[in-house]
């Protein structure tokens, strides 16, 4: 495995070669995480194909100091809150069924009982809105006030959408583990 | 665990595999933007060439524009150096206009006989370059082809008895026709080039486009007035110009969404919403054979199937537009759903055959459905234990097992099976069995 310095200092010379290593050695990481933000695998693919062009072209001002997979994520987060932004536009669908889901249920989950496949289906089926505000605040670990800052929204919203979020998500994993054993 | 932790812990790290197209997509787009972004690291001879082209091409269409403040004389009678005011030469003739269909020119010179400032007559005696002499009050009437005409005049002066002679070259003459002069965009005009002694032509046609051919082809994509500019040249150094103006009416929008989007068919009556642009008139099909000429029509559907729904709509200059919703219900028709409750009858079972009419009093349990091919429904106690099974669709449970009504109370039911589109359904749920 190359070193991770050489190749940043390859792509930093727009080297071709060095950029190819960069997106074997990152793309299926990245990609896990740009599915968290996309409605399906296509979307994800152009995010993160947006992604490495940024990557690609500002890995120059990756300062060396910290994790490069932190700066890579930070970067493909990025992206999909400016793709959700920019295809905000297109998606005033919400279903109203979302909303009305009772927070009902079991409410504690067995990790190896679901897929990872599983849990992308789960999150792609949210409201886009949602998905945004449940990545941010649960999976990257940024707080209401920086999710509102981020998505240009009230940090009152953040916190009812990251909890409406919730409970549409544990109502699906339910059905899904019905749905399962049932089989 | 909860949701939180669930996701975090399984997605945080996950990894996903992606399309083997994502690569080379990825690296093409990056190719082109590197070529946009001027990197002197990667400035090499692609680049140099791919720049060199572009200042070439702007360059060209630089150079290229029409220009435009030249004046013209619409007619130019040039007569040789002394002309002698005795003699004029007139075109009574205004130039044809392209929108009146002209007739084929003819040129005609009016040749009047003035006096001389002397004050006596003069004989004028005038011939064409064949030279056949023509009276002075003739119309000379030249032959359409030839370019070169000229019309030599000669006339004897009286006061100096010496003969002095005019000629006048023939006057270039611009003129065309025009397919038609108006109508929805895109517009394609065919034009024809009528002009009469010219060497060369340049059209221009008012939405940026030009063109030097004889007779061009022009297609006018944007609604609006159009002035066409036709020049003609001849080698003498001569030019004329004549002018038309073509109307390209803009083509309307035809648009429209249904409602409800998923709608359940035949129960649901759709409404049509209208979204239509620059419309006036609308023709809609609904894809059953039945059709409707209002703005936002209701329509019911008498069985579910995929329609093709048409909607054309007619501005009022009678441009049209269509927009066709291919297989409307595809797909959104197919559904399967179970009241919650049912009553059956006490008088004994009845068998659970149904149709939707003959169950108002919701006797028999039985689903509402569309577009289901495969079916496969149970119904168990609270205890788990099967009380009724059914593979066909039209037989639903009365209630009844071995001959005895059933305890009122909630039942399990479980159906599996398939839409008529491949996809497959699970669903459960519970009901409840009321007493008549």
């Amino acid at each position: 495995m190359v070193n991770d310095l050489i190749i940043i200092e390859g792509c930093a010379k727009h080297d071709r070669r060095s950029q190819q290593l960069l997106y074997d050695k990152y793309s299926r990481f990245l990609l896990g995480i740009c599915m968290r933000y996309a409605e399906d695998k296509a979307e994800a693919e152009d995010i993160l194909q947006d992604s490495f062009l940024k990557i690609f072209f500002s890995i120059k001002d990756f300062s060396g100091t910290g994790s490069f997979a932190g700066w890579l994520r930070k970067v493909a987060v990025n992206t999909a809150i400016t793709h959700y932004h920019k295809n905000l536009k297109h998606r005033y669908h919400i279903d109203i069924e979302e909303y009305v889901s009772a927070e009902t249920g079991i409410s504690s989950f067995e990790e190896s009982f679901y897929t990872s496949e599983e849990l992308y289906i789960v999150m792609n089926e949210l409201p886009a809105g949602y998905r945004m505000v449940f990545n941010l605040y649960a999976i990257e670990g940024y707080k209401h006030k920086e999710i509102a800052e981020m998505l240009g929204i009230d940090t009152n919203t953040s916190k009812s959408q990251y909890s409406r979020a919730k409970a549409v998500l544990r109502d699906k994993l339910d059905k899904l583990g019905k749905l399962k054993k049932s089989y | 665990m909860n949701v939180r932790e669930l996701f975090r812990n399984k997605l945080e790290n996950s990894e996903v595999i992606p399309g083997d197209s994502v690569r080379g997509e990825l690296m093409r787009k990056l190719a082109v933007k590197e070529f946009m972004s001027f990197n002197p690291a990667r400035f090499n001879i692609f680049y140099l060439g791919g720049v060199a082209a572009v200042a070439l091409v702007s360059v060209l269409i630089m150079t290229s524009r029409p220009t435009t403040n030249k004046t013209l004389k619409e007619h130019t009678i040039i007569e040789n150096n002394k002309t002698p005011d005795t003699i004029s030469f007139t075109e009574p003739q205004k130039q044809p206009s392209a929108e009146k269909k002209s007739m084929p020119i003819s040129q005609v010179v009016n040749i009047t006989e003035r006096k001389l400032s002397t004050g006596s007559e003069t004989k004028i005696s005038i011939k064409n370059i064949d030279s056949k002499v023509i009276n002075s009050k003739d119309e000379i009437t030249p032959a359409i082809k030839t370019d070169s005409f000229k019309i030599k005049a000669i006339y004897q002066d009286e006061v100096s008895d010496k003969n002095k002679q005019a000629t006048l070259q023939r006057t270039i003459g611009a003129a065309f026709d025009v397919s038609v002069s108006g109508g929805c965009s895109p517009l394609k005009v065919k034009f024809l080039n009528r002009s009469i002694s010219y060497d060369s032509c340049r059209w221009v046609f008012g939405d940026g486009g030009f063109s030097n051919e004889k007779n061009p082809e022009w297609i006018f994509d944007q609604e609006g007035e159009y002035k066409i500019i036709l020049k003609v040249f001849n080698t003498d150094g001569n030019q004329a110009i004549a002018s038309s103006t073509i109307t390209v009416h803009p083509r309307p929008v035809a648009r429209f969404e249904m409602t409800p989007e998923k709608p359940v068919i035949p129960d649901d009556e759709i409404r049509f919403m209208n979204y239509s642009i620059d419309a006036v008139k609308y023709k809609w099909e609904f894809g059953d054979g039945d059709y409707s000429n209002s703005f936002e029509p209701d329509h019911k559907y008498r069985i579910y199937n995929n329609y093709n729904i048409r909607l054309i709509a007619w501005s009022q200059y009678g441009c049209s537009d269509s927009m066709l919703v291919k297989n409307a219900f595809s797909g959104s028709g197919c559904f399967i759903d179970f009241p919650n409750a049912f009553i059956p009858g006490s008088g004994g079972p009845v068998g659970g055959y149904y149709s939707i009419r003959s169950d108002e009093a919701a006797r028999i349990f039985h689903p509402s459905t569309s577009g289901v091919t495969d079916y496969h429904l149970r119904i168990f106690s609270k205890l788990g234990i099967p009380i009724f099974e059914s593979n066909d669709i039209n037989m639903g449970w009365d209630g009844y097992l071995k001959g005895q009504l059933c305890e009122p109370g909630v039942y399990i039911w479980k159906v599996r099976g398939t839409y008529k589109n491949g996809e497959p359904f699970v669903k459960m749920g519970d009901v409840t069995l009321l007493k008549e």
